[in-house]
């Protein structure tokens, strides 16, 4: 009795998500090999076609930029507030958190009003005698821009809570011991707050994967993510075979990133340390 | 250091400021997404809270959050029990299971639902909502029930047992209360989360049960509705009001407890 215990407590959230989590995703898997004929012509469609393969390559690379610029941006703002007094970083912690918990689509609204025809940068190039001022909203850059603001926060946060547990005496200990102050940042400080910046740009680089809101609202419809194409082959085409075979690409590419990170560093540790 | 905090200060209002021009949107009096807006009204306001296209959506995301909260919470407890407190066979399974939902895009996880809840007569119901964002949001219940719980210090359980009480009794009177801060964390991340979640609920809430980011989404896409102003400003309230109040709650406590100190060394003056 005492050693079904466990199994007792666990049962009920197992099947649970047994029946409503594995299911679901195995008829996806499913789905994928089965619609609309049985075989491998989703997946030979999905890597023959150049145009699937272009937006394969282009998630890829704005996910990769988006989280080369949230690392560029984020790992000094979240030095600045290991090093700064404690009342100056918790306002700044303050800011970036707000804009932490701010919903995604209310993120897009506001960069929807920035960025458009009638909104203020556009005014203001008007303004300049800018005549037919440039496209900025529904643009590659719009929604690589956007991605940006809104990741920014978990990337600074992230790296913000391993560099706290990082004991400025060691650093001080490597001024004392003659290095100046990019050498001992360079020494010791840097490669401490090392695991921050992978579980920071692990989580990001994901995130950016398979990130489907702001691409789609924000992003052109002629260069779309993933996730975006995915939303649409199923909502407006009811093309299912393609939808699960490009569902299947993306959630292995996602998979495999958390098994090597898991490989590496153990998967407890990503979110352990983040909320 | 100078530098590195004119760079952090900027880098808090780039990150913030953006947010705030969804405030005096939601007071224009123009139709269009011009900004800064030509007129002030607050006509979106009373036309948010007369409209039920709007208030059904904001009503039905509370409901669904509530009934995500209550249904994680019921299943995560015991399963955070048994993974922290007991050494089995399949523990590890179990705990992996448990954090898969958080590892697949949420897009593979609403083409499966769509499907799935299709066959099953789920979709565009309250019911079919709750149980896919109640998946979702189990890891992050479970990461935060399963640190309160590995901090919790169990010899007060066996204390409670030396003085004769049952183990239901135990739980009850010692355990729950000293990890009730643990469970009520742990309800308000599902139910944000639940409240927060848009892609699922795109895709399966329908028209009949549409949540409130479903409804927004959908407004974003179209661009005709300037009602989605004053969604995103009481959005933008709640979330600053949200991280306001436990610093504001500490203060209020650190004063009073200053106060008391300065009565009582008072107190020990005057006698």
């Amino acid at each position: 009795m005492q050693k079904l215990r466990p199994y007792l407590l666990l049962a009920p959230l197992t099947v649970f998500l047994a029946a409503f989590f594995l299911v679901p995703l195995a008829q996806v898997l499913w789905l994928s090999f089965t619609e609309p004929t049985p075989g491998f012509a989703n997946y030979v469609h999905f890597f023959a076609d150049p145009f699937y393969l272009r937006v394969l390559g282009m998630t890829f690379l704005t996910s990769l930029l988006v989280t080369v610029c949230c690392l560029a941006l984020g790992y000094p703002l979240a030095y600045c507030l290991t090093q700064a007094s404690a009342r100056f970083g918790a306002g700044i912690l303050l800011v970036v958190g707000m804009s932490y918990w701010t919903s995604f689509l209310v993120r897009s609204y506001a960069w929807m009003i920035i960025l458009g025809n009638s909104g203020p940068i556009i005014s203001l190039l008007r303004a300049m005698g800018v005549e037919t001022p440039p496209e900025l909203l529904f643009t590659r850059f719009s929604s690589t821009l956007g991605m940006v603001h809104a990741l920014l926060p978990l990337m600074t946060i992230t790296l913000y809570s391993v560099m706290k547990k990082i004991d400025p005496a060691l650093v001080k200990a490597a001024a004392n011991l003659g290095a100046n102050r990019l050498a001992a940042f360079r020494a010791v400080f840097l490669p401490l707050s090392l695991p921050g910046i992978v579980n920071g740009c692990t989580m990001v680089f994901i995130v950016s994967l398979g990130f489907y809101v702001m691409p789609v609202l924000l992003g052109s419809p002629s260069e779309q993510m993933m996730a975006g194409l995915i939303g649409q082959q199923m909502e407006e085409f009811g093309n299912f075979g393609d939808a699960s075979a490009m569902a299947v690409v993306l959630a292995c590419a996602t998979l495999s990133l958390y098994a090597l990170y898991n490989r590496f560093f153990g998967l407890d540790k990503l979110w352990s340390k983040g909320k | 250091m100078k530098a590195l905090k004119c760079f952090a200060v900027i880098m808090a209002i780039l990150i913030g400021a953006p947010l705030l021009v969804v405030i005096p949107m939601s007071f224009s009096a123009s139709e269009s997404f011009r900004f800064p807006p030509p007129a002030w009204s607050m006509q979106y306001y009373s036309a948010f809270f007369a409209d039920p296209t709007w208030t059904g959506p904001a009503i039905n995301s509370l409901l669904i959050g509530l009934g995500t909260a209550a249904l994680t919470l019921a299943l995560v407890i015991p399963a955070a029990f048994a993974l922290v407190r007991y050494e089995f066979r399949g523990r590890a399974f179990g705990s992996l299971l448990i954090l898969l939902p958080l590892t697949v895009p949420n897009i593979v996880v609403a083409l499966g639902y769509f499907y799935y809840f299709g066959s099953l007569r789920l979709t565009q119901t309250y019911l079919g909502v709750i149980l896919a964002h109640t998946c979702l949001s189990t890891p992050i219940a479970y990461l935060i029930l399963s640190a309160s719980l590995k901090g919790y210090d169990r010899t007060l359980e066996r204390a409670a047992a030396n003085c004769g009480a049952t183990p239901l009794q135990a739980f009850w009177l010692v355990t729950f209360p000293v990890l009730r801060p643990g469970f009520l964390a742990a309800g308000m991340f599902a139910f944000v989360h639940s409240f927060d979640e848009a892609i699922v609920s795109l895709f399966i809430s329908g028209r009949d049960v549409s949540t409130l980011p479903r409804k927004m989404f959908d407004s974003l896409r179209t661009q005709a509705d300037p009602v989605i102003s004053v969604v995103s400003t009481l959005l933008l309230a709640l979330v600053v009001i949200g991280s306001l109040t436990p610093i504001v709650v500490r203060r209020m406590k650190a004063r009073r407890q200053a106060a008391l100190q300065r009565s009582a060394m008072q107190a020990v003056a005057v006698v």
